[in-house]
């Protein structure tokens, strides 16, 4: 039995639902495949409808 | 991304691949292949002095292929971790060639040759699947021949063109001019290495090179004691003439490139087409919108004509940004469905439509052509989806119900963002905060228990 908890991928999902469990104080192994986490997101310039810049 | 690096509650495991999973909710046992970098990530400190150095330049997937980076490579500048990776595919030595000059230059002594792959293994509550999506690829569409005609681009290479921190520095260069450029800047480098040359034989012989050819091809220097030197000089001075020449003409090409100014954006390319995906991927509307009113920032003389069955800009705010768009940012938008794409002259894409509001058949040219691409499932979710045994729907994506959409077919394993269907960011933000509250039920109902049986 073990209270972490296992998020695979390190896009804008993942990245999202591992500060929201460790915010909680769960202890989260975040696993991505690419030797960075960001996801397609970081590949944008800005993201709609506030034109705000994505990374 | 920061806040991941820094969270003292998280494990970050990049570079690495979930091999196998036994269990159920609350007790998953998961396999995890961290990759070998053959850079230690400990000793690391992201600096870049050995991507400067590296001699091998490789085609950069981060830039959807537009720019290059270097065999030992961070995966772009502010990825987090920081640690920098060699690509077995091709760096030199590790190709067995000699080489190992990031070894050298590595003042941190990170770089290590003989790292191994490393197989960890984990203990879990709950599991989260944030695999994404794969862009469709368009060259699957003949028709409107992307990769045939340099200034057809994808949304997402069009995305990197206009970024600050892309391979353009944000300028609207067009792939074609972008060619251009690179062959001007070869045959540039080509030719100092010629003159160099031509220079050290011309003080040896104390005569232009021209002045010279000329009476060599005359026949002056037939009988010449040193008629091997003479011939040589020739050949250096014709083989300077056969540079000179395509540049000149491609120096003249150039003179006339500007950013490009008139865009088309196609929409549905490969979404809502029965021939791949009959779904709507939801957020290239709106994305295309972005680029034309972020393209029109950067250059305000760019008009961009959006091509769609109609415009969907279902959100908040979504439809008024459509709206502005239009007023402020010249850009227009055409009802029907783009039929073909050609190559018309100075390498400018013509658009073959039918405006439906017209009910006419029309064509125009314009600077570049973007393609809305449809959101693909992942490749690599086929494989996964087995090693966890959740099921996927009839296009490839996780499946789920319609009231419990970020629950999977396995109890403990839990889906959001694009894995589980198209979807903008604000709503895979907001689907990855449901799915880490159903991963904390579990994760809090154990700890719980076990505080239980502690008192």
């Amino acid at each position: 039995m073990s209270q972490d908890v296992l998020v695979i991928g390190g896009g804008i999902a993942g990245i999202q639902a591992s500060l929201d469990l460790a915010d909680m104080g769960i202890k989260v192994h975040l696993v991505e495949k690419l030797p960075s986490i960001g996801g397609k997101m970081a590949q944008l310039d800005k993201t709609f409808p506030t034109n705000d810049c994505a990374i | 991304m920061l806040d991941v690096g820094r969270h003292p509650n998280i494990a970050l495991l990049a570079y690495s691949e979930v091999e196998k999973v036994e269990g159920q909710a609350g007790d998953f046992n998961v396999t995890v292949r961290r990759k070998k970098r053959y850079v230690e990530k400990d000793k690391c400190t992201g600096c870049g002095a050995c991507a400067e150095k590296c001699p091998t330049k490789v085609s950069d997937a981060f830039n959807e292929g537009l720019g290059s980076r270097s065999a030992i490579y961070s995966y772009f500048a502010q990825g987090i971790p920081s640690t920098h990776t060699i690509d077995p595919d091709f760096c030199r030595q590790l190709k067995g060639k000699k080489c190992g000059i990031c070894e050298k230059v590595c003042q941190a002594d990170a770089i290590n040759f003989d790292q191994e792959d490393m197989i960890i293994t984990l203990d879990v509550g709950a599991i989260i699947f944030a695999v994404g999506y794969d862009v469709f690829d368009p060259s699957q569409i003949p028709e409107y021949r992307y990769r045939e005609i340099p200034n057809v681009v994808t949304a997402m290479e069009f995305e990197r063109l206009l970024s600050a921190s892309g391979p353009t520095e944000g300028h609207l260069d067009r792939p074609s001019d972008r060619t251009v450029e690179a062959e001007i800047a070869t045959l540039e480098k080509n030719l100092k290495k010629s003159k160099r040359t031509l220079e050290k034989l011309e003080k040896k012989y104390d005569q232009t090179s021209a002045q010279f050819y000329n009476q060599y091809q005359q026949g002056q220097y037939q009988d010449d004691r040193d008629e091997q030197g003479r011939k040589k000089w020739a050949d250096k001075y014709a083989t300077h003439l056969a540079i000179m020449e395509p540049l000149e003409a491609l120096k003249k090409k150039a003179e006339g490139f500007t950013v490009a100014k008139k865009l088309a954006f196609v929409q549905c390319v490969g979404s809502r087409d029965f021939r791949f995906y009959p779904f709507c991927s939801g957020y290239c509307c709106m994305h295309s919108i972005k680029e034309a009113v972020i393209a029109h920032e950067h250059e305000p003389e760019t008009t961009s004509t959006i091509f769609g069955m109609d415009i969907r800009a279902v959100s908040k705010g979504f439809e008024e940004y459509k709206i502005r768009g239009g007023n402020n940012s010249n850009i227009s938008y055409v009802r029907g469905r783009v039929s073909e794409i050609m190559e018309g002259p100075a390498n400018n894409p013509v658009v073959i439509y039918e405006d439906t509001h017209k009910r006419q058949v029309e064509s125009r040219e314009f600077d570049m052509v973007i393609l809305a691409t449809a959101c693909a499932p992942t490749k690599g979710i086929i494989k996964l989806a087995k090693v966890f045994g959740v099921a996927l729907d009839k296009y490839g994506f996780i499946k789920t119900s319609p009231l419990s959409p970020v629950d999977t077919t396995v109890p403990g394993v839990f889906v959001c963002g694009c894995a589980e269907s198209p979807m903008d960011v604000p709503e895979s933000v907001a689907q990855a905060s449901s799915a880490a509250e159903r991963a904390a039920e579990i994760a809090i109902q154990l700890r719980s228990e076990k505080e239980k049986a502690v008192a």
